[in-house]
């Protein structure tokens, strides 16, 4: 399944760059993500976990960044496994940030995510919306984070 | 491999309730239809199971003072849609439970069960939201009555909080001389909606009087709009404000994709189910007159 959406920061692209590219600020934004570990300069793991009603389930993930050109773009990898399950996810991701203006940068992501396993057999089309609104939640918090750095510099 | 979850069996809501709390990962069992395929599915994994089939309170259909209703939680969706208890728009509930899946499911299902899993796609939760029904919720802190609106949240999400069940639905009288309908597009009979209209409809000498309109399976939670339902009353129902009331409850569904519809295809069918479920209720009407 494909998320795509874009969000705006008031800041400067240089800026939303240093954060969209730092793993602690990132992964403090992600929705159930905890324990970040930087395994080299490419790669990194946490642990995500995400609810849908009654359903709890917590992945092991890998992101791998693939290709950086600063300070527009970063193509990244990830994988992730559920426990001892036999239940995966990854996606190909593709973030970009484009200058509105001075101040203004538009962030833009879009992911094509693949689920495999017990979950694949929970509708494909919640799991869209459910994604859709962590990338919401993920969007206001990393906006604030920016934006409260930018106000105390 | 582990071993199972605990299996027990309270015989009171109080001892259901304790018994929840005790365990981390508890799930209380009504009719199992939904439940026992998710842990087949492995969907569910929970340290214990609290069936509430023993428990007498949970069960049956009667009226509680002043038109009111109680439907006890663990009522099956079959005693539902056959019950006579029903009068004018209330029937708008037994004739959701009758199109739930198919018998055996009917026979197992419960409506406690159903509302707490809370599926965007089943049919209890826009008939209950457009019946102005309350749910009552136990939990370790006593008793509380939610509101439909207030009950469903969001994608399979309600008011329900850790260690608290359904123990009973309560349902309003409806507008006298109204009639109730729930008009259910799917893909196949006992297939989950596409989308639904849930409607309780009154008319005096041509004009609409009363009108509650739920949409179901069009997004997380049931669709009801009071700017659709003014709409309504007041007007003559003719076409042009059917399909203008439909405009807006499809302005504010949110449906998925999936194999049943696009969303684009639930957005377009809601005006023309409130047309249709309009209609039969018309046409309900004046047999019931006849």
């Amino acid at each position: 399944m494909k998320i795509e959406d874009s969000f705006e920061v008031s800041a400067p692209r240089e800026r939303v760059w240093q954060f969209i590219t730092d793993p602690e600020t990132v992964a403090g934004c992600v929705p159930g993500c905890s324990g970040v570990e930087v395994v080299s300069d490419t790669v990194y793991r946490a642990k995500v976990s995400v609810k849908v009603g009654p359903i709890k389930a917590s992945f092991n993930m890998e992101v791998e960044l693939v290709e950086e050109t600063p300070p527009e773009e970063v193509r990244s990898k990830s994988r992730g496994e559920e426990g001892s399950r036999a239940s995966t996810v990854s996606s190909d991701n593709l973030l970009r940030l484009e200058v509105v203006d001075d101040d203004t940068t538009r962030v833009h992501y879009s992911s094509e995510v693949s689920v495999v396993g017990r979950l694949g057999k929970f509708g494909l089309g919640v799991m869209k919306k459910k994604a859709e609104s962590l990338g919401r939640d993920f969007a206001i918090c990393f906006k604030e984070k920016v934006e409260v750095a930018g106000a105390s510099a | 491999m582990t071993a199972g979850p605990e299996f027990l069996r309270p015989s009171s809501v109080e001892e259901a309730v304790a018994l929840l709390a005790e365990y981390e990962d508890a799930r209380p069992l009504a009719g199992g239809a939904t439940l026992v395929a998710m842990l087949n599915a492995g969907l569910v994994e929970p340290d214990a199971i609290v069936s509430l089939s023993a428990i007498e309170e949970l069960r049956g259909i009667e009226e509680s003072g002043a038109g009111w209703l109680r439907v006890g939680a663990m009522t099956r969706h079959a005693e539902t849609a056959a019950s006579a208890l029903f009068k004018d728009g209330q029937w708008l509930v037994p004739h959701a439970a009758s199109q739930i899946a198919n018998m055996p499911v009917r026979n197992m299902g419960t409506m406690g069960g159903s509302i707490s899993f809370a599926d965007p796609a089943i049919d209890y939760p826009p008939a209950l939201t457009a019946a102005g029904a309350e749910i009552e919720i136990a939990g370790k802190a006593g008793i509380r009555r939610v509101p439909a609106p207030e009950f469903f949240l969001d994608w399979y999400t309600t008011a329900l909080e850790e260690g608290e069940l359904v123990t009973a639905i309560h349902i309003p009288p409806a507008p006298a001389g109204s009639v109730g309908h729930y008009e259910k597009l799917a893909r196949v009979s006992g297939d989950y909606a596409i989308a639904s209209v849930a409607l309780v409809l009154a008319v005096e000498d041509g004009t609409c009087s009363a009108a509650q309109v739920a949409v179901g399976a069009c997004g997380p939670t049931p669709i009801r709009l009071a700017e659709a339902e003014e709409l309504l009353v007041g007007s003559s129902l003719e076409a042009e404000t059917l399909a203008k009331a439909g405009a807006l409850l499809a302005e504010a569904s949110d449906p998925v994709d999936d194999v049943r519809g696009s969303a684009d295809y639930r957005r377009r069918v809601i005006p023309r189910l409130l047309a249709k479920a309009v209609a039969a209720a018309q046409t309900r009407k004046s047999k019931e007159a006849a």
